[in-house]
């Protein structure tokens, strides 16, 4: 479902500083840290909300510092799912491409974002209809899409990204 | 020179609306925006109270309820249904939760779209020009602007002198979000809040009761308002009519017992509920804006924000829309159409004010009423019974006739005055798609539409919408006004 615009302000030829989750820069709410949820690291055993794996090649993003962890300093090159429970081609595209990256064996992870749960983070990057669907490597973005993608087009995309 | 800070407490359209004009306009905008969760723990994002826990999830649950009549009555169609039917409230809640969260979703974009900023941090003044809020993590934010706007909007209110009320009830901020069904409720009120909602409750097949302490939606004509609740009560609500709770208990099996006196008899009366539903009134949401820092007066009885005509306060730079004002009505579209206005007098040279007169409105109970203009009584007591003329009519819609559903309580008058041209005062319409009835006729009323001119409107058929065109028996001839075949 294409809300509104699409994914312009971040330029993707563009490579923010390596290592480093760079936020469109806004002139929304100040937080203290560079991640822009600002919660515990680890999940709490006593208060699990959901289960971070979903599977060994896909997880939750619970919060910034879990962000910044398994996305931004991850070895491994990862796309990141941003979705919504109200967003019917969400449910589409996010078991198939939770398959095709399960077929990639481990070469490329998946993050799945609930926007509404981290609308923070969302916005800050300029991440302004669901499902956007970003490429990350190296703590760099470096390929996007905005739409349903059939499973051909999805493992070109994640091939492109393992390299 | 020129910018803008918008206060809310629960984010409300109407200041979305401001807030996109004014930044079109070429202003600095930011939106401080706070929804302090219910005491039952309920919150929710952007929108205000319409979008969140009012109009939205409200107009859907009575489709919701609106449905199932139309499932029993589809087998008289010729429809192969199996009855009865069930309701699952499980369903319903998520798909209702679901559309409100991207309305959330939506009005953010929209913010980030106009250049808007958006701070979640509860905010009060500090002095006239500045506001203070802390941010998550402890940060200080403050605030400066030259015009500042307060659309805080209302929260429900908690009969805390009622033992339990507070500990065990719930309100309307707080129904839409169950993720279980409320299964037997009795709602307490006689408010559009309250009928509305019982009347949803009723039609999705819950056991629904309701408890009023006199008379039923106050401020609306009485004759409308007696036949909206006759007709929920023959079609199974249950009134307590003049009885007043006491005190609500919980019981050992996880059920609520409510106590309540009954004015009439002065009998003590108890009952057992799975919930129970306040709907006894909405106070303004201005405690924690430190008002008196910017020396913004309110009304000494409500609490609500007093403005002039052009919606400015005490001090001349901050404004006030929607239902946090004194002697506004507490609906979503004068709000936001008072917020635009109010941009473009700021931003785009407009002298353009707001007008309240003949705002219309519909209560989304089972049967719907719509209106316009004023209640029988009050154009009464403003020019006299000798000079008001009032046509009515019982109808019967054609979509009733086939499934037998009683039209007992479709009705339908026109109070004019009686001197010709017979100018329109006010309509009032209970049937089938109020809303939709009435919209068209608030135009002809705003321009000032004449009982000669409602006349010489031809109708479109069928529909029950034509019968106010049709409207010729008058209250004072004492002719029976039953509309008889096509």
């Amino acid at each position: 479902m294409q809300l509104l615009r699409r994914f312009l302000a971040l330029d993707v030829s563009r490579k923010p500083s390596q290592g480093q989750w760079q936020p469109v820069p806004s002139e929304t709410l100040q937080t203290p840290q560079c991640n822009p949820a600002g919660l515990t690291v680890t999940p709490n055993p006593a208060r699990t909300i959901y289960t971070i794996r979903i599977s060994s090649t896909t997880f939750n993003i619970q919060n910034g510092p879990d962000f910044q962890d398994e996305v931004v300093n991850s070895e491994t090159p990862v796309v990141l799912d941003f979705h919504a429970q109200w967003c019917g081609p969400c449910k589409i595209l996010g078991p198939r491409l939770e398959n095709m990256v399960a077929k990639q064996h481990g070469k490329v992870l998946m993050a799945k974002v609930n926007v509404d749960d981290h609308t923070d983070l969302d916005i800050e990057s300029e991440v302004l209809a669901v499902p956007t669907v970003l490429a990350m490597k190296n703590g760099d973005i470096v390929d996007k899409f905005l739409s349903i993608k059939d499973e051909d087009q999805l493992e070109t995309f994640l091939k492109k990204l393992i390299g | 020179m020129g910018n803008l800070i918008i206060l809310d407490m629960c984010m409300c359209p109407c200041s979305q609306c401001h807030s996109h004009d004014a930044a079109q306009l070429g202003r600095k905008v930011a939106v401080v925006d706070y929804v302090e969760p219910s005491p039952r723990g309920t919150r929710w994002g952007l929108g205000g109270t319409c979008v969140n826990v009012g109009c939205i999830p409200k107009k859907l649950m009575h489709q919701a309820a609106l449905l199932g009549g139309l499932i029993r009555d589809a087998p008289h169609y010729g429809w192969e249904v199996a009855q009865p039917v069930l309701h699952d409230w499980r369903k319903m809640a998520e798909a209702v939760q679901n559309h409100v969260k991207s309305l959330n979703w939506g009005h953010r974009v929209q913010l980030h779209d106009r250049k808007v900023k958006y701070f979640n941090v509860k905010a009060g003044f500090v002095d006239e020009h500045t506001v203070r809020g802390v941010a998550k993590g402890g940060k200080e934010i403050l605030l400066s602007a030259d015009h500042i706007v307060i659309a805080t909007g209302g929260r429900p209110r908690y009969p805390a002198h009622i033992e339990g009320a507070l500990e065990y009830g719930i309100t309307s901020d707080d129904i839409f979000w169950l993720k279980e069904s409320p299964g037997k409720t009795l709602v307490v009120g006689a408010s559009y809040v309250a009928l509305e909602c019982a009347g949803f409750l009723t039609g999705i097949g819950l056991d629904t009761t309701v408890m009023m302490r006199s008379i039923p939606l106050r401020g609306f004509d009485q004759q409308m308002s007696s036949l909206v609740t006759e007709h929920m009560a023959s079609h199974g609500t249950r009134f307590l009519r003049g009885c007043t709770p006491s005190q609500v208990r919980r019981l050992p099996d996880g059920q609520l017992q409510v106590t309540w006196e009954d004015r009439t008899t002065g009998k003590e009366g108890t009952g057992t509920f799975n919930t129970v539903l306040w709907a006894v009134g909405r106070a303004p949401d201005t405690r924690s804006l430190n008002l008196e820092k910017a020396g913004v007066d309110t009304s000494p009885n409500t609490q609500k924000i007093l403005v002039d005509s052009r919606e400015a306060t005490s001090v001349p730079h901050i404004y006030a829309i929607g239902d946090v004002v004194e002697g506004r009505p507490e609906l979503t579209p004068t709000a936001v159409m008072a917020g635009r206005l109010l941009a473009q007098r700021l931003f785009g040279g407009s002298s353009d004010l707001m007008d309240y007169d003949k705002v219309p409105t519909t209560v989304f109970t089972p049967l719907e009423y719509g209106c316009v203009g004023l209640s029988e009584e009050e154009a009464v007591s403003r020019h006299g019974q000798e000079r008001v003329e009032v046509y009515h009519a019982h109808y019967k819609p054609l979509e009733f006739t086939v499934p037998g559903r009683d039209a007992s309580q479709c009705y339908v008058k026109m109070v004019c005055l009686r001197e010709p041209p017979q100018l329109v005062l006010g309509l009032h319409f209970l049937g089938p798609n109020a809303g939709e009835v009435t919209q068209g006729f608030a135009l002809g009323i705003k321009c000032g539409a004449s009982y000669v001119q409602v006349m010489q409107t031809v109708g479109i058929h069928p529909t029950c919408s034509e019968e106010i065109v049709k409207l010729r028996i008058s209250k004072r001839s004492g002719l029976d006004p039953t509309v008889t075949g096509c």
